[in-house]
C-alpha cells in the first residue's frame, strides 16, 4: 500500500511540473539563506568564544612591591570572584617584553635613564566570569586595591561581537522565515494544482470509500519530497559556495576574526536543514485542501 | 437494505431555498432491483447522493446497509461507501490510466492486497466483456465500452449496493441494452441495484419495481 501511495506521490510531482520546480527552488533559497547565515554566525561565535578566552585585565601598580609582598597581593586578587589566573609582571619583565616587541630597535629602551614601565598584574577571567557585569565588578574591585594605579581591559567589545552574532542570527532567521513562508505557499499552490489535476481521481477515491490517509498521504508525500529535494539542493549550494569561496575568504577572516579556518555546518545542522525542508514541504502539502465531506 | 423515512432536501442558493426532495419514504430489500424514474430535476440524483452520503438530508431518516447515514462520521461514511458502487451517465474513467489501471485503482485505494488485484480486475472485465480492451485508454473506447468499463470498476469491489445514475444516457439502444443486461446480471449475483433514469420507456422495459419522482415528491411506487 505504501509503495502504491509513494508511486502516486511521484506521479503527482511530475504532474505539478513547473509549479513544483518553483516550490523546490524557493525551498532551496530559503534553506540556503538560513544555512548561509548559520555558517557566518557560528564562525563569528567561535571567534567571540576564542577571544573571550584571551581577555586580560591588567592592573598597573603605583610602585613595584617588595618581593615578600608579591605572593600576598597575588593571593588577594586570586580570591576575587570571576578570576581564573593571576600573574605578576615586574618592572624588569615588562621592560624585557618591550625590548622583545621592539626587536632591532630594542636599543632605544636601553638608552632610557630609568625603567619607566610600571609593575603590573595580569588577570584572566573564568568562563563564567567573562561577562560584562562580572568584568565590571572585577575591574571596580581591582581599582580599589591600594596598590593599583590604573586598571585596563574589559570585554565590552567582545559582547558587541556577540551581539553582532545574535543580530546575524536574527537577520538569517528573518530572511529564512520569509523565504520559507514563500516556499510553503508555493508548495501549497503546487499541491492545490495537483488537487485540481487529480480531482477526478480524488472524487473516485472518495466514492469508493478510500480512507482520509490514502487520499491525503500522496499529497503530503509529494510536498515532503519537494521540501527534501529543496533541502538537498540548498546543502549542495552551500557546499559549493563554501568550497569555492571559503579559501578566498580565509585570509581576511584570519586577520579580522583571528580564526585559522572557516568551519562548515556540522552533520547535525545539515540533518536539521534536511528535516526542516521536508517538514516545510509537508506543511505546504498538508495546507492544500480539496473538497470536504458534508 | 435501504430505508428512507420522510426525507426532505432543500438546497440554499444564497437567500433562495430550492426544495429538491419533499417527504420521501420508501424501503428497498436486499437483492432488489429498483428503478427510480422521473424527469430531469425531479430529484433522482439528489436521492442517490443522499444514499451514499454525498449530501445530507435537510430532514428525515436514511438507513443504508444498517447505517443511519446522516449521523455517520466521515470515517464511517467512507466505510459504508466501500460496500456501495456508483455509476454515472459519464463513465468518469481516469483518462491517463488504461482500462485495467482504472479498475485496479479503486481496488488499490481501498487496500486490496496486490496479489488479489489482477484476478479481480480480469474477472470484472470478463463480466462486462472487456477483457480484450484492458490495455486501452478511455479515449480509445466507444461510449458503450467506456460505460462497461465503469461497470467493471463498480463490480470489481463486489458491492452490496449498486447505484446507477442514468447509466444508459447518451448510449444508443443497442449499447444501452448491453449495459442494462450487465446491470441485471450484477443484481442477479445478489447486489441490490437502484437505477435512476428519466426514460419512461426504459423504466417500463426493465419490468422492475419503479419509484416515480415528480418535483421532488415520490408519487408512485409500483411493480
Amino acid at each position: 500500500m505504501l509503495g502504491f501511495l509513494i508511486g502516486e506521490a511521484l506521479r503527482d510531482l511530475r504532474r505539478a511540473g513547473r509549479v513544483a520546480v518553483a516550490a523546490i527552488v524557493l525551498t532551496t533559497l530559503s534553506l540556503a539563506a538560513l544555512g548561509g547565515f548559520w555558517i557566518v554566525s557560528s564562525n563569528v561565535g567561535q571567534a567571540a568564544a576564542r577571544w573571550r578566552d584571551r581577555v586580560r585585565i591588567i592592573v598597573y601598580l603605583k610602585r613595584e612591591p617588595p618581593a615578600s609582598d608579591v605572593d600576598a597581593l597575588v593571593e588577594r586578587v586570586q580570591a576575587m570572584p570571576g578570576v581564573a589566573t593571576v600573574r605578576y609582571v615586574s618592572k624588569a619583565e615588562a621592560l624585557g617584553t618591550l625590548k622583545q616587541v621592539l626587536g632591532k630597535d630594542a636599543s632605544v629602551a636601553e638608552q632610557l635613564p630609568t625603567n619607566p614601565l610600571p609593575a603590573s598584574i595580569e588577570v584572566t577571567l573564568t568562563a563564567d566570569g567573562a561577562t560584562p557585569d562580572v568584568a565590571r565588578g572585577l575591574i571596580a574591585a581591582l581599582s580599589d586595591l591600594p596598590e593599583a594605579d590604573e586598571v585596563a581591559g574589559g570585554i565590552d567589545w567582545i559582547e558587541r561581537l556577540a551581539r553582532g552574532k545574535r543580530l546575524l542570527e536574527i537577520i538569517g532567521l528573518s530572511i529564512g522565515a520569509v523565504l520559507a513562508l514563500a516556499a510553503i505557499l508555493t508548495v501549497t499552490t503546487a499541491t492545490t494544482l495537483v488537487l485540481h489535476l487529480r480531482r477526478q481521481e480524488l472524487e473516485i477515491m472518495r466514492l469508493v470509500g478510500a480512507s482520509e490517509v490514502v487520499v491525503r498521504l500522496p499529497l503530503l508525500l509529494q510536498g515532503m519530497l519537494q521540501g527534501l529535494v529543496g533541502a538537498v539542493m540548498a546543502i549542495a549550494v552551500l557546499v559549493a559556495v563554501f568550497t569555492f569561496g571559503g579559501p578566498r575568504l580565509e585570509p581576511l577572516v584570519t586577520q579580522t576574526l583571528g580564526l585559522d579556518r572557516l568551519t562548515f555546518l556540522n552533520p547535525q545542522t545539515v540533518a536539521m536543514l534536511m528535516l526542516a525542508g521536508t517538514m516545510l514541504g509537508g506543511f505546504g502539502g498538508w495546507l492544500a485542501r480539496g473538497r470536504t465531506e458534508p | 437494505m435501504i430505508e428512507l423515512h420522510r426525507v426532505s432536501k432543500v438546497f440554499a442558493v444564497g437567500p433562495v431555498k430550492v426544495p429538491a426532495l419533499s417527504d420521501v419514504s420508501f424501503r428497498v430489500g436486499k437483492g432488489e432491483f429498483v428503478t427510480l424514474h422521473g424527469a430531469s430535476g425531479a430529484g433522482k440524483t439528489t436521492l442517490l447522493r443522499l444514499l451514499y452520503r454525498d449530501e445530507l438530508p435537510t430532514d428525515g431518516e436514511i438507513e443504508v446497509l444498517g447505517c443511519n447515514v446522516p449521523r455517520l462520521r466521515v470515517r464511517e461514511a467512507a466505510a459504508l461507501r466501500r460496500s456501495i458502487s456508483v455509476v454515472f451517465q459519464d463513465a468518469r474513467l481516469l483518462s491517463r490510466r488504461t482500462v485495467y489501471e482504472n479498475v485496479a485503482f479503486v481496488l488499490r485505494v481501498v487496500g486490496t492486497p496486490r496479489r488479489e488485484v489482477t484476478p479481480r480486475v480480469f474477472d470484472a472485465l470478463r463480466a462486462v466483456g472487456l477483457s480484450s480492451r484492458a490495455k486501452a485508454y478511455p479515449a480509445q473506447l466507444s461510449q458503450g465500452e467506456a460505460q462497461r468499463a465503469a461497470l467493471a470498476r463498480a463490480i470489481a469491489r463486489k458491492p452490496l449496493l449498486l447505484l446507477a445514475d442514468e447509466p444508459t444516457g447518451g448510449l444508443d439502444a443497442s449499447m444501452a441494452s448491453e449495459v442494462l443486461d450487465i446491470i441485471k446480471d450484477i443484481c442477479a449475483g445478489g447486489t441490490t441495484v437502484v437505477l435512476a433514469t428519466h426514460h419512461a420507456a426504459l423504466a417500463g422495459a426493465l419490468r422492475q419495481r419503479t419509484l416515480t419522482l415528480v418535483g421532488g415528491r415520490l408519487v408512485k411506487d409500483e411493480g
